[in-house]
């Protein structure tokens, strides 16, 4: 049985109804219809469905829908505003942070939690910091060098 | 061109979450799939029951064998049905398939379908399935249509050898001899996104958006299990998710284009983690590997012998040459007097193999490295030292009499040990090791249009897949500077089969080695179309022109030009077409030997490499970790440095992998025990070291464009081997065992 729930992502509340055991990816994905966060794993292994709720990141596969209301969802969509990118998302691009880049929309999510957190982190910090998203194109290094780069200039 | 900084054209709609790959897609009417899958590894079928699955409300088709045209498929041999007919042959052998309006009923009714089976013994371990009297996968393998150089026999799938001189003479007379048995367990691509595929018909042709890496086999594919013919099939590639080969080859494209016929529906499969594990023709192949090798006082290596035994599962895929790319493999890029090699693929009840990026490589380099390591120890040489004076250089013939020109692998090795600096004592628990290794270009054809647009930009068409690698994205460079333009200025019209040229797809390293020739070709058309136009218009001879800046001016008069923009404006079509002449591979000789003409006989233009590792290994533990790495490459010139660069880590971190973690458990009847992530350890940021990148451009004379080699695979080869040699040294014994598990390390060191 569905029942009513609004979902606040990227600022915009979404009037809903979904069954009380769809998690907050689906939801997202499928109710909403932001595809940025992606289904790697369904099991809280990959990272690749990260979301931010209430600034903190959260694999959204594992999450309900309905434990997310009244609280901000963040996806990779709403990291920017007006069609400009963030100074993260700049800088994986700069420093071949990007492969095939399905985990890269988690990837960010975790590196923005990871900054606004520890906004300068050291090489192992940040490492750690990204060690719940799997990524099996870049090796990470471009993803490592991009962070740093921002921490550094501190925007 | 060496582009530093080079903005891939797809990035945007990455990092930004826009970009669309084939889960993301829906369409109106859509229906979801679900598969059966076998209950048994290998059984009999007797009866296959779907009344209760049809009886379900919501259910809108339901598949076996019967719905589907009688063939068998399988580009190597055809020894596949889209469902299983008599027989199941693994775990994810597909019983029937189901389309439904939700993805929930989908999988409740592949669950009501009844299936009767009488079960068979399954065979998983390689070593009774290549043996005599083993149960036979295939009995009826004698009456496949099948590539007749494979030496196929009952479940023996490949068999090749290599023989050079008298190995067995050689051993006896050798100043030292070291044997060595090596297992090789199986593993995976493991791409982050698990496969989607979505069908749609409108009148006699179907569409297909598939996570693939390979959309023509993929057109093929779907045409001939369906028997219709290939134009009625169109492949489009959204965003591919990653692949590493495991998205090679054509897989389930069949079933849901027949699920969608059937139902009148568009149909969406989208896989689990779980059926991304186990369902693929695609993993990385156990393994038995056995070397002895002899050597004089002074190093020479007076013979090698090898048996190589290789798991190639239930179907063979598209993995019929392993057997000779791994003979290959056991030899290395070394001088070696004599040699006798046998390596041999069966058929197992495993799930099956298939192309992971460099198949074969990393497992018997990692073997034969160690083994070389070995071999130093029996003669009292630096192992750096054994390989300067064994190493390939120019002039060398190979084992199978390819003769080579100039080979950059001594360069790989002076420059990885430089970089790794391996002077000096160790800490305590460190040590320093290093692996050696080749592998092919592969020149087949490629094709891709370049055509201009009326504002001046360009746009270039190509048959070319794009895996996450860059490769297609970096195809603009060289377009723009064969057309004295920007790579900005292309736009990039790819993986679909309705638009673009036949091309191999993205498979073999081999996207900008073949598809780069194609494209510089058709882009040197539009030149001459250019300098033609501009001849005309500023009423001069061609010779006189030069083409850049985006412009035609006239050599000495640069104030007396037209723009391209202005040229292609006019509305003349502008629009060149290339393929690139193809390579030819190297003659080789078969000797004495078996040794199949698979292809692999000789390596075009060989990428050579060299990696060298310092790890640090807990004795108490046997956890290992790796605290640098450096990787020299000659890949010939490197025409994308942050693509070619993105190759090399993300190659190390799976050899990383692939030395310590990544390792699918089979049970005795040939299922996965370990089919998902949590227990399937990739290696994550915290796990691995940063990496040194750095690539010995000699410049390829039967290369790609600007004297390129394959770049791809490689990166995961060597790490492994050097991380053994490494581990061997702290420990003071050879780990056996891949990959080198804590308990294996721990094991081995006590």
């Amino acid at each position: 049985m569905s029942v009513p729930l609004t979902l606040t992502v990227n600022g915009v509340a979404y009037p809903l109804e979904v069954e009380p055991g769809t998690t907050l990816l689906r939801a997202v994905r499928e109710h909403v219809g932001l595809t940025g966060a992606k289904e790697g794993c369904d099991d809280s292994e990959c990272g690749a469905c990260m979301m931010l709720l209430d600034s903190r990141p959260v694999n959204a596969c594992s999450y309900l829908a309905l434990q997310a209301e009244g609280r901000a969802v963040t996806t990779v969509e709403g990291l920017a505003a007006d069609g400009g990118l963030s100074p993260l998302q700049e800088a994986f691009l700069e420093h071949g942070g990007v492969q095939c880049g399905f985990c890269t929309p988690g990837m960010l999510i975790s590196a923005t939690a990871l900054l606004a957190k520890h906004p300068r982190p050291s090489e192992e910090e940040v490492r750690i910091g990204l060690s719940g998203n799997l990524c099996r194109c870049t090796g990470y290094d471009g993803i490592v060098k991009a962070v740093l780069t921002v921490a550094a200039a501190g925007k | 061109m060496t582009t530093a900084t080079f903005i891939r054209p797809d990035g945007k709609e990455k990092v930004t979450g826009s970009g669309r790959y084939t889960a993301d897609l829906n369409l109106t009417g859509q229906l979801h799939a679900k598969l059966r899958y076998a209950d048994h590894t290998h059984a009999r079928i007797v009866a296959i029951d779907t009344t209760k699955a049809r009886a379900l409300p919501g259910v809108l088709a339901v598949l076996t064998h019967e719905d589907v045209p009688d063939v068998r498929y399988g580009i190597m041999v055809k020894d596949r049905r889209l469902f299983a007919k008599e027989r199941v042959r693994f775990e994810a052998d597909v019983v029937a398939a189901v389309a439904a309006l939700t993805p929930e009923l989908a999988t409740e009714a592949a669950a009501l379908i009844e299936v009767e089976y009488e079960p068979l013994p399954a065979v998983s371990e390689i070593e009774t399935a290549a043996s005599d009297g083993a149960p036979l996968i295939h009995e009826e393998w004698a009456s496949y249509e099948g590539d007749d150089e494979m030496g196929r026999d009952g479940n023996v799938l490949g068999y090749s050898t290599i023989v050079k001189g008298d190995a067995a003479a050689a051993l006896a007379a050798a100043d030292v001899v070291v044997k060595g048995r090596y297992l090789v367990d199986a593993s995976q691509g493991a791409p982050i996104e698990p496969r989607a595929i979505l069908a749609q018909w409108q009148g006699d042709r179907v569409t297909v958006w598939s996570s693939t890496q390979v959309p023509f086999a993929a057109r093929s594919g779907v045409a001939h299990v369906l028997q219709i013919p290939e134009s009625n099939v169109r492949v489009i590639v959204p965003l591919l998710g990653g692949g590493f080969g495991s998205k090679c080859d054509f897989h389930f494209e069949g079933h849901v284009a027949a699920l969608a016929r059937a139902a009148g529906r568009p149909v969406k499969l989208v896989f689990t983690r779980e059926e991304e594990f186990v369902a693929p023709d695609h993993r990385r192949e156990g393994m038995v590997i056995e070397l002895e090798s002899g050597a004089r006082s002074d190093g020479t290596i007076v013979a090698r012998r090898g048996r190589l035994v290789l798991d190639g599962g239930a179907y063979c895929g598209e993995g019929g040459f392993f057997a000779q790319l791994a003979a290959m493999h056991a030899c290395g890029p070394y001088e070696l007097e004599n040699v006798d090699v046998s390596s041999t693929l069966v058929y197992t009840n495993n799930q099956p193999s298939g192309s992971i990026r460099a198949p074969t490589a990393p497992q018997v380099c990692w073997a034969v490295e160690q083994h070389t390591d070995e071999l130093a120890e029996a003669l009292g040489l630096d192992p750096v030292e054994l390989r300067r004076r064994t190493l390939l250089g120019e002039g060398s013939v190979s084992p199978t009499g390819q003769v080579f020109g100039k080979l950059g692998i001594k360069q790989t090795l002076e420059r990885a040990v430089e970089l790794i600096g391996a002077d000096g004592t160790p800490a305590e628990g460190e040590a320093v090791g290093v692996a050696c290794g080749w592998w092919p270009s592969f020149g087949v054809p490629s094709g891709a249009y370049v055509k201009l647009n009326g504002d001046g930009t360009g746009t270039i068409v190509t048959g070319a897949q794009e895996n996450g690698s860059g490769a297609v994205m970096g195809l603009p460079l060289l377009v723009a500077e064969e057309l004295g333009m920007q790579p900005g200025d292309f736009s990039i019209l790819y993986q679909d089969t309705d638009a673009g040229p036949w091309d191999m797809g993205s498979s073999g390293s081999q996207t900008t080695f073949n598809n780069g020739r194609a494209v510089v070709e058709a882009a040197r058309e539009v030149r001459d179309k250019l300098l033609d136009l501009a001849a005309e218009k500023l009423e001069v001879a061609r010779e006189d022109l030069r083409l850049a800046d985006g412009a035609v001016s006239i050599v000495g008069a640069p104030d007396r030009s037209v723009s391209i923009a202005e040229l292609a404006g006019e509305g003349t079509a502008i629009l060149g077409k290339g393929s690139g002449a193809v390579p030819e591979n190297p003659p080789a000789e078969p000797g004495e030997g078996c040794l199949g003409r698979l292809g692999m006989e000789s390596f075009l233009e060989p990428q050579l490499f060299t990696h060298a590792v310092r790890v640090k290994v807990d004795r108490e533990t046997g956890v290992v970790r790796v605290l640098q790495v450096a990787a020299a490459h000659d890949s010939g010139t490197i025409v994308n440095r942050i693509g070619a660069d993105g190759q090399v880590y993300g190659g190390v971190v799976m050899g990383i992998g692939q030395a310590l973690s990544e390792r699918t458990e089979f049970d005795d009847q040939g299922r996965q025990r370990n089919p998902h992530l949590l227990d399937y350890k990739l290696a994550t940021a915290s796990d691995v070291p940063r990496i040194d990148v750095n690539w010995i451009e000699n410049p390829a004379e039967n290369g790609g464009p600007q004297g390129s080699k394959g770049v791809g695979e490689p990166p995961s080869v060597p790490t492994a081997g050097a991380i053994g040699n490494a581990i061997a040294k702290v420990i003071g014994a050879r780990v056996r065992e891949l990959p080198m598990t804590p308990e294996r390390v721990w094991a081995a060191g006590s």
